[in-house]
């Protein structure tokens, strides 16, 4: 009993954490506009996200990782570094491993390409690093009169920012390994170089179908900053979610796993190889192959593996933004933004919201921590032919297949259709064990139930009315649409 | 045309798909990451008996330690008798059939005249009994040998590290432990004649440090009712049994 207890305290330590963090980056980024100039809260918001966040939560995650994979296999992990006399969750041994890596000797090979061979860490962190700046982390707010945005940046081009700087990130394995003038290091280099390769092109295409139906790029607007916009809106719902009535919204979400579960998976797994960890982690296994960094000790071995963990934060965040509907709640964040106490209360509401996205990232971490101690490692040619003979047509598949089903319905709903009834047929092969032939009635069993959604009110009927903060919401939603289908065409 | 490498036999949907038996496999251990994190976790020493919803498999050695099986030949110990003196004769079979040659004793001899308290009916009396635990091949040869059951190797504990090798070499003060045992046949319990009564055997099963291992024994019902204080205090565990491999 005192250990659910102790367990849902730590919780409650967590959830505390990320409100208070993000309230104070939402505070924190008014005073910088008040008092400073105009802009100046992305300055804060660099610090915030990527060095307070994301830095945090990486480092935590050596610990997090340890600890969770000895959970999963029943053991009780690290326990023997020890503050005064309290183990604390295996967080001496994250201080101990800090001090070692900070104090080991940094040892640069004679033989070695001097500056290439400092050049890699930085390149292997410094991308992984970077790619959160586009990520939002919450909801824009208006704070003491100006608008604070809970992101670094939102460039025009937004996802390719991410696969931009994404595909630097094999320039800094292949040159560990070549600079370290290591045959092996330069195996493992060319092993990793080639996987990251392969993977960024599914990588890319997974994504085509989401750009397409928000026809948007900015990860800011496939989140949706109104409502009615991005993933901010309802498929199918009641009065008050679909823009008619007011009181407690409540329905589908027009979230991207919903509408592109395909997209989601091909770009997990594509994510999970970018990352080079299990089940993908031939370029370096742990314990058996030596990989890209064997020259490297000190901090720039501790460099390549802290953006290991950078990289898992990361891409959770992209994998919350893009399918799994960001800052946004699944249900009644209409009627929360319309509460009176969130509308006096606008970092609040904007901590409240920040909160919900942590908590989807570290949700989709332990999914990917429990991925890696569950699957086991690819074979080099499995590997190959999972990203270029399997991956990559069934993402081309999925750009087809989303083209057309946006273009037949611009309300996304034949969409949000197929893609239940994948989730469905997934979720039938995954709980039954009899042979194969049942995969057809699952099919159909599918599209039966899900046949009613034709007959609903469409999407952008309604008037949007009810909300007082949706101003434009209708006009917006329209202009969705509208591209929508003309993206198609 | 380079070798088939992928020669998968199965035409299972859910293997060739591979996700559904991915989705499997996590939720597996999924489940197992849930369990431990809520559970509290069982410190029962025999970890296949160990209930409720953590299934954390760890001794933590240090602090707990894993129950010696019966039989374990642990440290030695030198038997005392009732009044404190090791039952030891110095009669040199331990030493002697000793494969390490790690026992060293030294004999002293009872004067003639001296007192009853010097337990006079037996001759002789080890004045020095040195084990060095580290030569020790711990092979039980010397508790074997003993006519006396004078050394035993029950303690149920295994040599604990020291600084120095010469904090290996046990002598008497460290040897001398436990409970004492007592036979009828020993000559200071025999009796003048029948009318006294007979002497009640001080057969010890108990270890050292019953209570700190807790070693188990199968103890039928009516030895227990003999047993001395000592071991009637041993943990009530059920005897290790064959069958907790059924599970």
């Amino acid at each position: 009993m005192s250990r659910i207890l102790f367990v849902l305290f730590a919780f409650g330590l967590i959830l505390g954490a990320f409100f208070g963090v993000t309230a104070g980056g939402y505070v924190l980024g008014a005073l910088a506009d008040a008092h400073w100039f105009q802009g100046a809260h992305r300055l804060v918001m660099v610090l915030i996200l990527l060095l307070v966040f994301v830095m945090v939560i990486a480092t935590l995650l050596t610990a997090a990782e340890r600890k969770w994979s000895a959970l999963m296999q029943n053991r009780i992990g690290p326990n023997r570094a020890k503050i005064f006399g309290s183990p604390l969750a295996g967080l001496g041994h994250t201080i101990a491993d800090v001090v070692k890596m900070l104090t080991k000797e940094d040892f640069i090979p004679s033989a070695a390409n001097k500056g290439l061979f400092i050049l890699a860490p930085m390149l292997a962190f410094g991308s992984a690093f970077a790619l959160f700046a586009v990520v939002p982390a919450g909801p824009s707010i208006e704070l003491m009169g100006n608008t604070i945005d809970m992101v670094a940046a939102t460039p025009d081009f937004g996802v390719l920012y991410v696969f931009a700087i994404a595909s630097i990130a094999v320039y800094g394995t292949a040159l560990a390994g070549w600079s370290s003038n290591n045959k092996f290091g330069l195996l493992g280099g060319v092993r990793a170089s080639a996987q990251m390769v392969s993977y960024e092109v599914s990588l890319g295409m997974s994504l085509v179908g989401m750009m397409m139906i928000f026809s948007t790029v900015q990860l800011p607007v496939m989140v949706g900053e109104t409502f009615g916009q991005g993933q901010f809106q309802y498929i199918w719902g009641n009065d008050a979610a679909m823009g008619t009535g007011t009181g407690f919204d409540f329905g589908l979400p027009a979230w991207g796993i919903f509408m592109q579960p395909l997209g989601f998976i091909l770009f997990f797994v594509a994510s999970l190889a970018e990352t080079k960890r299990a089940p993908f982690d031939v370029p370096e296994g742990e314990s058996e192959i030596i990989g890209y960094f064997v020259e490297y000790s000190g901090m720039k071995f501790g460099l390549f593996m802290i953006s290991e963990f950078v990289e898992i934060v990361v891409l959770s965040g992209l994998l919350v933004v893009l399918f799994l509907g960001g800052y946004h709640l699944p249900f009644g964040e209409v009627w929360l933004r319309s509460l009176p106490v969130m509308q006096e209360h606008t970092w609040l509401f904007g901590a409240l919201l920040g909160t919900v996205f942590w908590v989807k990232v570290l949700a989709l971490i332990l999914v990917q921590l429990l991925i890696r101690w569950s699957a086991i490692r690819f074979r080099y040619d499995q590997l190959q032919s999972l990203g270029w003979k399997t991956m990559l047509p069934l993402a081309l598949g999925n750009v087809f297949v989303t083209g057309a089903l946006v273009l037949w319905d611009p309300s996304l709903r034949w969409l949000t259709v197929v893609g239940l009834v994948f989730l469905f047929a997934l979720l039938v092969l995954t709980i039954t064990h009899a042979p194969s032939d049942e995969e057809d009635e699952a099919h159909d069993e599918g599209h039966g139930h899900h046949d009613h959604g034709h007959t609903s009110p469409s999407l952008h009927g309604g008037s949007a009315h009810a909300l007082p903060s949706a101003h434009g919401a209708d006009d917006t939603l329209e202009a969705a649409a509208r591209t929508a289908a003309s993206i198609s065409h | 045309m380079a070798y088939q490498a992928s020669k998968d036999p199965s035409k299972e949907i859910r293997e060739r798909l591979y996700l559904p038996e991915l989705i499997k496999g996590v939720s597996v251990s999924a489940k197992q990451f849930f369990r431990n994190l809520f559970g509290t976790r069982d410190t029962n020493l025999e970890v296949l008996d160990r209930k409720g919803l953590s299934k954390v498999a760890t001794v933590q050695y240090p602090e707990e330690k894993v129950i010696y099986p019966p039989g374990y030949r642990g440290l030695h110990r030198l038997v005392p008798r009732d009044d404190g003196k090791p039952r030891c004769v110095a009669c040199y079979m331990c030493a002697t059939i000793c494969p390490a040659q790690c026992i060293y004793i030294e004999a002293g001899e009872f004067e003639a005249d001296a007192g009853p308290e010097a337990s006079r009916v037996i001759e002789k009396f080890p004045t020095r009994f040195v084990i060095d635990e580290l030569r020790c091949i711990v092979c039980g040869l010397c508790v074997e040998a003993c006519p006396k059951d004078a050394i035993r190797m029950d303690t149920g504990v295994h040599t604990p590290s020291e600084y120095t090798r010469a904090d290996f070499v046990y002598d008497i003060p460290k040897l001398l432990k436990g409970p004492p045992v007592s036979h009828p046949s020993d000559p200071w319990n025999r009796r003048e004649d029948s009318h006294q009564p007979h002497h009640q055997p001080k057969e010890a099963h108990a270890r050292i440090g019953d209570g700190l291992v807790g070693l188990k024994l199968p103890q039928p019902e009516h030895e227990k009712a003999a047993l001395p204080a000592g071991a009637a205090a041993a943990p009530k565990t059920p005897p290790a049994q064959v069958h907790r491999f059924e599970k």
